[in-house]
């Protein structure tokens, strides 16, 4: 039996086990007939995670969620490659950097970047904390890359790959050029790295917005969560781009 | 050398990494001297973690921050031949996935729920009842799971177990009350029995559940419930002193401010404001002398203030986030004060003297009615014929060190 990937095309969160799997040489596939908000509420899913968020990784001994653990489990999937690091201190080190993406960076681009498309209440000086507080952790990581090519160690590993796919979205969507040019040591690294071809083929053209969303008229921020209804084109990517 | 955690005193967080020391065998050292707030400035803690925050861990090989990441590590030590991390591949991917679950979908709704309360972040009902919706949810599918498993996975303690309860200690500790986790049983039972364990006890010590929810200090809400003197001394939150939330949209004074109405003074506060940061040496010289002689005591008045509670200020940055909510809410006031605010102290519970120059005569009232922060403070004019509390107000605007026989822990100025 194969690896199944659970999950809606574009998740940010299946990126990084799908990238992974290229560099680990793992074989995954992609449940054909997934449907986001109906396979997913299905008492079979909810067995596999409680929560009932996606990705979710189905293998023969068991299933896995959270998108930065099933990352961990496919590329220790084939034993040993550079993924993990070369010591305890670089496997610690790329576990560091991993959290920190997370919490420090996709956390706070989430806040961000949710309320402006109507998916949490939005309110000015919330975002403006959240806005400072990604551009702290933008700032510690830029700090890094100015003398360091990848996070850990000289070649790419799992860190990098949470890493860009994190930051992936958040170019894509609310990130402008005109932000991110504060931080030109993580802007090298990741066009760099989202042109390595392993993330290329998961990722796809990587792309830049050009403005941020706007703020929510009060209808749509007065009923945040899930719209029944197919939302236009353009924001339906965006809407992919964020449900977990 | 030995392993070295930086980090503050009932760190909840820093809690996994020596949990896991004690199941590995693992010493770790936690200096004493950590200042928050300082030590996690310094160059040197910087190289270590750029972002400066806490818990960092030093190795003989180098330094790991991101508290799960710590806990990681520590697993590993001493060859790695233990049972926190799983017998298979699955198993540690599956601790892996509970661990991340409930850092994100657990302890960040805590934080989210938690935080405004106490003024760390901004306040807003709406985001409240997201948040506590979203921390809900996650605890009904860790009840669900734990309804048929003792531990998150396996048959014993892991990685998981340690992570997600030192998570859910920071919410059972402040937020959570019996009535809330009530609706969690097999989560109770869960972390009732694993925070007892010997090697948790070790680190976390007698665990007590919250019996309130922090309150929203509104200024709206606060004023009619508070007569002059001291409530606070009534009430028995068991967190931190939640007098504070962080602030509403500061009322800009509307109309004409009885201020504008006053007869003209000599003293333009802008001027003054400009000669204090443009000043940026002899500061007693060319600041102070310079102050003294453009003060004009008949459209100015000066004033000392003195927290009420400093026995409360045990911790160094809860210490420092009040003074800087406090004079955030003054920025109405903006046009019309200039203050110093000195945190005094080498250790809690520090002291908070304020310094604080206002048109007119008196503190302006619209000020005491908007700045829910000024009651919390005994306010003396400064009569400026006594030379000794010219002495102070002086002192007072430069930061002089030692302020009064103490070490300065930070001065903050409003301008």
């Amino acid at each position: 039996m194969a690896l199944v990937l659970h999950t809606y095309k574009g998740n940010k969160g299946a990126f990084k086990a799908l990238v992974a799997a290229e560099y680990a040489g793992v074989k995954i596939e992609e449940a054909a007939d997934f449907q986001m908000g109906v396979t997913n509420k299905s008492p079979e899913f909810l067995k596999m995670n409680p929560i009932g968020k996606v990705p979710v990784l189905e293998t023969p001994e068991g299933a896995i969620f959270e998108s930065n653990a099933i990352a961990r489990y496919v590329s220790r999937k084939n034993g040993e490659n550079s993924l993990n690091g070369s010591s305890l201190i670089e496997y610690a080190q790329i576990e560091q950097w991993i959290d920190f993406s997370s919490l420090e960076i996709d956390a706070n681009m989430l806040k961000w970047f949710a309320p402006r498309l109507g998916y949490a209440p939005f309110s000015a000086p919330a975002e403006e904390a959240a806005i400072s507080a990604l551009k702290r952790g933008l700032e510690a990581l830029n700090t890094h890359l100015a003398s360091n090519t990848y996070l850990v160690g000289h070649s790419v590993t799992l860190a990098d790959i949470v890493t860009i796919c994190n930051l992936n979205l958040g170019f894509a969507t609310v990130m402008t050029k005109k932000f991110t040019s504060a931080f030109p040591h993580v802007e090298r690294y990741f066009w760099t790295m989202v042109n390595q071809p392993n993330f290329k083929k998961v990722l796809g053209d990587a792309k830049q917005t050009d403005a941020v969303p706007p703020v929510p008229t009060k209808k749509a921020a007065a009923q945040p969560a899930k719209p029944k209804e197919e939302p236009k084109k353009a924001v339906q990517l965006l809407h992919l781009l964020i449900r977990e | 050398m030995a392993l070295v955690l930086h980090t503050y005193k009932g760190n909840k967080s820093a809690d996994k990494a020596l949990i896991a020391a004690e199941y590995v065998g693992v010493q770790i050292d936690v200096p004493s001297d950590f200042q928050m707030g300082v030590t996690n400035k310094t160059p040197e803690f910087l190289k270590m973690n750029p972002i400066g925050k806490v818990p960092v861990l030093e190795t003989p090989e180098g330094s790991v921050f991101e508290s799960n990441a710590i806990a990681r590590y520590v697993s590993r030590l001493n060859g790695g031949e233990n049972s926190l991390n799983g017998s298979s591949l699955i198993e540690y991917a599956q601790i892996e996935q509970w661990s991340d679950f409930s850092s994100l979908e657990i302890y960040g709704n805590i934080l989210r729920w938690f935080g405004p309360r106490m003024g760390f972040m901004p306040y807003s009902a709406p985001a409240e009842e997201g948040t506590i919706s979203a921390l809900k949810r996650a605890l009904d599918a860790l009840n669900t799971h734990l309804a048929s498993n003792t531990y998150l996975v396996g048959h014993s303690i892991t990685l998981a177990d340690i992570i997600t309860v030192c998570n859910l200690n920071l919410g059972f500790a402040t937020v959570m009350t019996k009535k809330f986790t009530s609706e969690f049983p097999h989560v109770e039972r869960y972390f009732w029995t694993v925070i007892n364990q010997p090697n948790f006890k070790k680190v976390v010590g007698e665990v007590k559940q919250t019996e309130a929810v922090p309150p929203v200090a509104s200024k709206k809400a606060a004023q009619p419930a508070k007569p002059k003197e001291e409530p606070k001394k009534k009430e028995a939150p068991a967190a931190e002193a939640p007098k504070f939330a962080e602030e509403e949209e500061a009322p800009k004074p509307k109309a004409k401010n009885p201020l504008d109405l006053l007869p003209p003074s000599p003293m333009v506060l802008d001027d003054w404001k400009r000669l204090y940061s443009n000043t940026k040496s002899n500061f007693r010289e060319v600041a102070i002398k310079g102050f003294w002689d453009m003060y004009d005591p008949e459209g100015y008045s000066l004033w000392f203030c003195d927290y009420k509670y400093n026995d409360e200020n045990m911790v160094s940055f809860v210490t420092l986030n009040k003074v800087g909510g406090f004079l955030q809410r003054m920025d109405l006031a903006r046009k019309y004060s200039f203050g110093k605010m000195l945190i005094c102290g080498s250790e809690g519970p520090f002291k908070v003297k304020g310094l604080w120059l206002f048109r007119g005569p008196e503190i302006p009232k619209f000020i005491m009615d908007e700045v829910y922060d000024m009651e919390l403070y005994e306010w003396t004019k400064v009569d400026i014929t006594d030379e000794a509390q010219k002495e102070r107000v002086s002192q007072m605007i430069e930061d002089a060190e030692p302020f009064e026989g103490e070490a300065l822990l930070d001065a903050k100025c409003f301008k």
